[in-house]
């Protein structure tokens, strides 16, 4: 099948195991386009059977305007546009199609599967990132109000812990949170000393 | 956790009005209504959610990822017939700013274009014309969305020059935060956009601003908040609960005293994400110099007037972006819906307007619309080639 493909996703690992995929499925047309500015005119220059597009791009209102470029060619969002299911299943993944050929909704489909499979995949290790970062800022908070209990109070490790978690409990609250707000209050009453902690924000 | 919703009001599964919303200075009141608890107060929860572009907004409406929406009036009648992708019908019962666009060229061009319009007494648009006319190349202006307010004023603005169908003259979609790198990289030579991006192009020396929405069509009707039809008709108590938040959003942004605090929300990294003053520039009160400034509450701003719609169908239709021969006046009257703006304001005993259309333009100064109980007082409304709409 010679579907030729436009694929724009700044995400360049993400584009290159769905290319990978697609060639792997026999469609091995497949352009990449990182986004930005000259996606029409790249669009244009190709003139793709088919663009997949990652959501999460602005670029999209450019794509709204491919009519101008693909001239005659009959224009669908979202491979089977009349397959509501199907649709909210690649808006829920954060992909978005545009068939631009009108080629058989039956080629086009597994190539878009496909792709949200991959984008879903990919937002689903995001959110496992995401939640491993939580936990190591958690972590990083508490070890910051344990120095900060072990200087000021003299108290010992496991003693600091424990009256961290001793507060938790009485106050209903989760232990990060404890240390979180301990840390907070010793950073506004020292402004001057805590200017080496260089924090993002 | 206390639950503002009344009980039985909604079912659990849709408790939360989602609404969608991009990075522009014009959201201000939504965002204002959210974070100050205007919303929670009616017993509305709302999520707000951010998106990159118009039309992710137009697809999550249309598929129903998103219950509203801050929207550009073309692209509500774009989704409700099916323009663009999949069909949804809306309602736009709320106007949430007017003005607040600007048409931003590069330094030189711009420069040229001022110089030249000084020198021989013209308007920029002539100006403008005038300079293209001595130079061979084409240029590319950005717009944000081919249905959107910027395409319909700056095609009105270049017609006044005889430019809309120049060959010289071709009209692009750029997002508008990408637009002024594109501006920088000249890959484009100018772009009418919203607050805050012809201010952030001005203080990056990429451009200057030769015209606004108030050069073409002063106090030029612009983001409206549009809802899916399903979706209001199911819930019709929480509407007109959220439509009185807004109100008092708008009031709230439109108060020049408020303008540092609207900014400061504002530039948040969660939403607009900009340096406050750029936004501040275009608030009411926010700066003494700016020509840009939206509007959010005074005339009648969140009035939905029908004759607005008309309109944006009738510039639409102008540009082949909407068949020819289509009811506007049907059209215009399944999507703005006055009637239920009224339903939900008219407790508050506020002046409303007496009729659901008035003449669109032709008034250079401040005047008085026919309201209930008492006249309303307005604002200017004309637009640049002296132009007025009668539609009924």
């Amino acid at each position: 099948m010679r579907l030729k493909i436009v694929l724009i996703d700044s995400d360049p690992e993400r584009a290159q195991a769905l290319e990978k995929q697609l060639s792997e499925a026999g469609f091995a047309d497949v352009v990449r386009v990182p986004g930005g500015m000259d996606l029409t005119a790249a669009v244009g220059r190709v003139s793709p059977d088919l663009v997949i597009v990652d959501m999460a791009l602005p670029d999209r209102d450019a794509l709204e305007d491919i009519r101008a470029v693909s001239g005659a060619h009959p224009i669908v969002m979202f491979a089977g546009g009349d397959d509501p299911a199907f649709a909210e299943d690649a808006i829920a993944a954060g992909v978005c199609s545009y068939n631009l050929s009108g080629a058989a909704e039956a080629d086009v489909r597994p190539i878009v599967t496909s792709a949200i499979a991959l984008f879903r995949r990919y937002r689903h290790i995001q959110s496992e990132l995401e939640v491993a970062k939580a936990m190591l800022d958690e972590r990083r908070v508490i070890e910051r109000a344990k120095a900060v209990l072990m200087r000021n109070r003299k108290m010992t490790e496991p003693e600091a812990y424990a009256w961290l978690r001793r507060k938790a409990m009485n106050a209903n609250k989760k232990i990060g949170q404890i240390a979180a707000e301990l840390v907070k209050r010793e950073d506004s009453q020292l402004p001057t000393t805590s200017s080496g902690q260089g924090e993002g924000r | 956790m206390i639950t503002l919703t009344p009980a039985g009001a909604r079912n659990t599964e849709d408790a939360k009005m989602r609404i969608g919303l991009l990075r522009l200075t014009d959201a201000a009141p939504v965002i204002v209504a959210h974070e100050f608890g205007f919303f929670a107060e009616e017993g509305v929860e709302t999520e707000l959610v951010i998106e990159p572009s118009w039309a992710n907004i137009a697809d999550k409406l249309a598929y129903g990822f998103l219950d509203a929406a801050v929207i550009i009036p073309p692209l509500a009648f774009a989704v409700t017939l099916g323009l663009r992708g999949h069909t949804q019908p809306l309602v736009v019962p709320y106007t949430i700013s007017r003005g607040g666009n600007t048409v931003t060229f590069s330094n030189s061009l711009a420069q040229e274009i001022r110089a030249h319009a000084v020198a021989e007494d013209i308007s920029m648009a002539q100006a403008f014309a005038g300079v293209i006319g001595a130079r061979q190349e084409q240029l590319v202006l950005a717009v944000v969305h081919t249905y959107s307010t910027h395409n319909l004023l700056l095609r009105y603005w270049l017609a006044t020059a005889g430019l809309a169908r120049s060959p010289k003259v071709t009209l692009a979609v750029v997002p508008p935060a990408l637009a002024v790198d594109a501006l920088q990289a000249k890959r484009i030579a100018g772009f009418c956009a919203g607050a805050p991006w012809g201010e952030i192009a001005e203080r990056a020396r990429v451009g200057l601003t030769v015209a606004t929405s108030q050069d073409i069509w002063r106090n030029a009707p612009e983001k409206s908040l549009a809802l899916r039809r399903s979706w209001a008709d199911a819930q019709p108590d929480t509407v007109q609960g959220a439509l009185r938040a807004m109100l008092r959003a708008s009031q709230f942004c439109d108060n020049p005293a408020n303008a540092s605090y609207t900014a400061a929300l504002l530039s948040r990294r969660r939403y607009v994400s900009v340096d406050s003053h750029a936004i501040m520039s275009s608030l009411p009160g926010g700066s003494v110099t700016s020509r840009n400034q939206s509007l959010f509450f005074r005339g009648a701003t969140t009035f939905p007037f029908r004759s607005q719609a008309r309109w944006f169908l009738q510039q639409m239709e102008r540009w082949e972006l909407l068949a020819p021969g289509l009811d506007h006046r049907a059209l215009a009257h399944s999507v703005y819906r006055p009637d239920i703006y009224r339903a939900a304001i008219a407790p508050l005993g506020m002046s409303l307007p007496l009729h659901d259309e008035k003449r669109e333009g032709g008034h250079n100064s401040p005047w008085t619309l026919e309201g209930h109980p008492d006249p309303i007082a307005m604002e200017p409304d004309s637009f640049c080639d002296g132009a007025f709409f009668d539609f009924e």
